[in-house]
């Protein structure tokens, strides 16, 4: 009996032995499949194809990464579909930055502050990126760039991580070389308004909106006149800018200059007690969205409608109907594709302009673009791990670089230090100028509501039925109304 | 063990004796109906009696009839049905004209008839999609053929869609558009049904042609307008591909349609519970709508047969 017990507890032993083993090789080797929601363009097309070639999981697993690519106009409405349906479809979303409060307040984003405080490399990571970015892509509650700053870590207390940047964009100004270095041209503007005719990267560093403006009102052209010595075959604009009624391709325009004028949207990161009415509708905020549309009748007829949306301000310039555009640098890859634009073999970037202060510098301040990648809560802890094993791959600075190479951007500070960056893509150096002025919009689940509403009141203004203050104003009573409804104003 | 095989057997037969075999058959349309069709709705009917938002955690609460109080008092959703029923009545209007004017054309016979008809019916088949997608080209001041068009007469392009009133007629038209052939179907199927020899009995008594419609044509093609009338108010009613690929309801909210709202409240917004009240309102108008209809048929098949 007693050599049956010993017996039995050998065999138990050493059937355990077996199986651990035999479990842990299969931990070791697993095939892991990470299925990603992701915005069908260049920028994740690249990581697709780069991860394909080049990664190797550092926990040795056989991992894929499925990428499920859904055309932009509606990645809003199938991630939120795919979310709220329960189907636990995806392991990673590419996200736009506001979209965090709602779907993280639902369950759906995975809290990393635990994990990024316990892994060096993305301690790493966080301290290497940039802190606007920090403050948009990954804050939830949202914490402002100055807020992360004064707490001086690379993780703030009280403060929650989300997601990290897989494609930080800005806008940036597209122009057209062959017509701004036209020397008769040059002279003719500075004869006008005696001022430098932007050319050079330089000379856009000096360009302001009242610049803009003059180059919109020069640049305007009937059918038969001369542009640039050639008689022109088409109508033709100096100017163009996003002006759509769409998701919110009127606000991310719109708010630079709320911004730069001293105005300001509503501050969520001073709720409860930060008010929307008399701060959204703030005189300085109507001067700036006044400012605003005071240069849209310089722009294509198509901005009258309401329609401009950044797609179609890329079309319009890369069918050389329009001499400059400001746009996202994430829409730059097809303008020098000669399979889609015409203008490709013309095009040069520069900064965005913005607003002169009174020593004689120029205020960009813009609202951020791009998107981070997210995890989400239902991942086994497997992976999560080999998520974020994805995670230091894609921003690991070889990968970065690559990806910039490829139509894609950076957020990290060392790499947009390198010195091979400025050179790997055309509209890098106005990347790097322009990141340092990004802010963001609301990221709290009301967001979209607001947002609709907000280019609902802008594209009145935009289509000339109401004043820039009218619409402010009436933004300001419905934020207020509904804030105050859900306890985001007290 | 005989016993249970003896049983099962007795259940299978008694499920497939011949006065069962109809209920059986059916069985799984039915169980595949309440699934995805009876349950979706009485969940949905159920959830609109919540606060529940798809994008939250928190437990819904039940707030009675709140949700349809607030829809019902609501200025904006007013606003849209006022829109919608704009749009309602000039497209419908619009196609009515048009297809009675077609039908009669095609009424007649003319060489290349069947190949125009064709062309003339491709409209309807098409999706709202590409119909949405073509207007909105078409209609584009930059490159679009329209603003091309008037362009050679002004020098200015045209922008149809910066006004209300422009955006509403540029929704109207591409409407009617689509739908003006199902319309001239259906008259057409009226207007060759009328027996030739009334006509050649009206000609012989020399009856004027306004006349000889309303005597010998209209009863003929009444019942079948009232359907096109009733088919195209109900759907236009729900207008939503259209308007949100053309204009996203544009200029602000001047083209947004009941159907829009629904969407941006429910999708966009995550009004859950409250899109849920809103879309039980306008089913419950369909509902009504769809009903004067069958009564409407239902006294003319009565008064046929009398």
């Amino acid at each position: 009996m007693k050599l049956s017990r010993i017996h039995k507890q050998t065999l138990t032993a050493c059937a355990t032995a077996v199986l651990a083993t035999g479990l842990s090789t299969q931990t070791y080797a697993a095939d892991v499949t990470i299925t990603m929601a992701a915005p069908d363009w260049p920028p994740t097309r690249f990581m697709k194809e780069h991860f394909d070639k080049t990664y190797k999981s550092p926990a040795g697993h056989n991992t894929t990464l499925e990428m499920d690519f859904i055309p932009w106009p509606s990645f809003y409405e199938r991630v939120a579909a795919s979310l709220t349906s329960g189907e636990q479809k995806y392991q990673m979303i590419v996200t736009d930055s506001q979209w965090l409060g709602s779907f993280v307040e639902g369950g759906y984003y995975m809290d990393l502050t635990e994990e990024i405080k316990a892994d060096p490399e993305l301690m790493a990571i966080m301290e290497d990126l940039h802190p606007a970015l920090v403050s948009a892509y990954s804050t939830y509650p949202h914490k402002s760039r100055e807020q992360l700053e004064a707490a001086g870590t690379a993780i703030a207390p009280d403060t929650q991580y989300y997601g990290f940047p897989q494609f930080p964009d800005t806008y940036v100004t597209f122009y057209r070389e062959d017509i701004f270095c036209h020397e008769g041209e040059g002279a003719a503007f500075k004869a006008k308004y005696d001022a430098t005719f932007p050319c050079t990267y330089e000379d856009w560093q000096d360009v302001d909106w009242e610049r803009y403006a003059q180059i919109g009102e020069f640049l305007k052209r009937k059918k038969g006149e001369m542009l640039a010595g050639e008689t022109l075959e088409d109508d033709f604009y100096g100017i163009s800018y996003q002006a759509g009624k769409g998701y919110d391709f009127s606000s991310m325009q719109a708010n630079a200059f709320i911004w730069q004028h001293g105005g300001s949207i509503w501050d969520e990161t001073k709720a409860p007690e930060g008010q929307a009415e008399g701060v959204v509708n703030s005189e300085a905020s109507v001067k700036g969205f006044e400012h605003y549309l005071s240069m849209i009748p310089h722009m294509p007829p198509v901005a009258k409608t309401g329609q401009m949306d950044i797609f179609v301000t890329q079309e319009l310039y890369m069918q050389g109907k329009v001499a400059t555009t400001i746009d996202w640098v994430g829409l730059g890859e097809p303008v020098l594709d000669p399979k889609t634009s015409k203008v490709h073999d013309k095009s040069a970037f520069g900064p965005a302009p913005g607003l002169r202060k009174e020593d004689g510098s120029i205020d960009r301040t813009g609202n951020i673009g791009g998107q981070p990648f997210v995890l989400t809560t239902w991942n086994s802890d497997e992976i999560v791990k080999e998520a974020l094993n994805v995670v230091k791959w894609w921003l690991a600075p070889d990968t970065q670089l690559e990806a910039v190479a490829n139509g894609g951007q950076s957020g990290l500070k060392s790499v947009m230090a390198d010195p091979t960056y400025n050179d790997l893509r055309p509209w890098n150096r106005a990347h790097v100028e322009m990141i340092d002025w990004q802010k963001d919009v609301w990221h709290i689940p009301l967001f979209f509501e607001m947002l609709t509403q907000q280019q609902e009141e802008f594209d009145k203004a935009i289509t000339g039925q109401q004043s820039a203050k009218e619409a402010l104003d009436a933004v300001a009573e419905f934020q207020q109304e509904l804030l105050e409804d859900d306890g985001f104003i007290e | 063990m005989a016993s249970t095989t003896r049983s099962n057997g007795g259940l299978w037969a008694r499920l497939t004796a011949p006065k069962n075999r109809g209920p059986l058959l059916v069985a799984p349309a039915i169980i595949v109906l309440f699934v995805m069709n009876i349950f979706p709705l009485l969940w949905s009917f159920g959830l609109s009696f919540f606060n529940y938002r798809a994008n939250r955690l928190k437990v819904p609460e039940f707030v009675g009839f709140k949700n349809f109080e607030r829809v019902l008092t609501d200025e904006k959703i007013w606003d849209r049905f006022q829109t919608t029923a704009i749009i309602v009545a000039s497209s419908v209007t619009l196609q009515l004209i048009i297809g009675f004017a077609l039908a009669m054309l095609f009424a007649k016979h003319f060489p290349m008839r069947r190949i125009i008809m064709m062309l003339v019916l491709t409209p309807m088949m098409l999706s709202f999609v590409s119909v949405g997608v073509f207007f909105k080209l078409y209609y584009e001041p930059t490159f679009g053929l329209l603003s091309y068009f008037i362009n050679f007469f002004t020098t200015e392009p045209f922008v149809l869609l910066s006004s209300s009133t422009g955006a509403l007629a540029g929704i109207v038209i591409a409407d009617a558009w689509m739908w003006s052939p199902f319309v001239m179907l259906l008259v057409l199927a009226g207007l060759v049904s009328v027996p030739k020899y009334l006509y050649e009995a009206a000609e012989i008594d020399r009856v004027s042609p306004w006349r000889r419609f309303i005597t010998i044509t209209f009863p003929y093609i009444k019942s079948l307008l009232l359907l096109a009338i009733l088919f195209r108010t109900i759907e236009t009613f729900k207008i939503f591909d259209i308007i949100y690929i053309i204009t996203e309801g544009g200029p602000g909210s001047s083209t947004e349609s009941i159907a829009v709202n629904i969407y941006r409240m429910a999708f966009q917004n995550f009004r859950t519970s409250r899109s849920g009240a809103l879309a039980y309102i306008i089913l419950f108008i369909v509902i009504v709508l769809t009903n004067l209809y069958l009564y409407s048929v239902n006294r003319r098949a009565a008064e046929e047969d009398l």
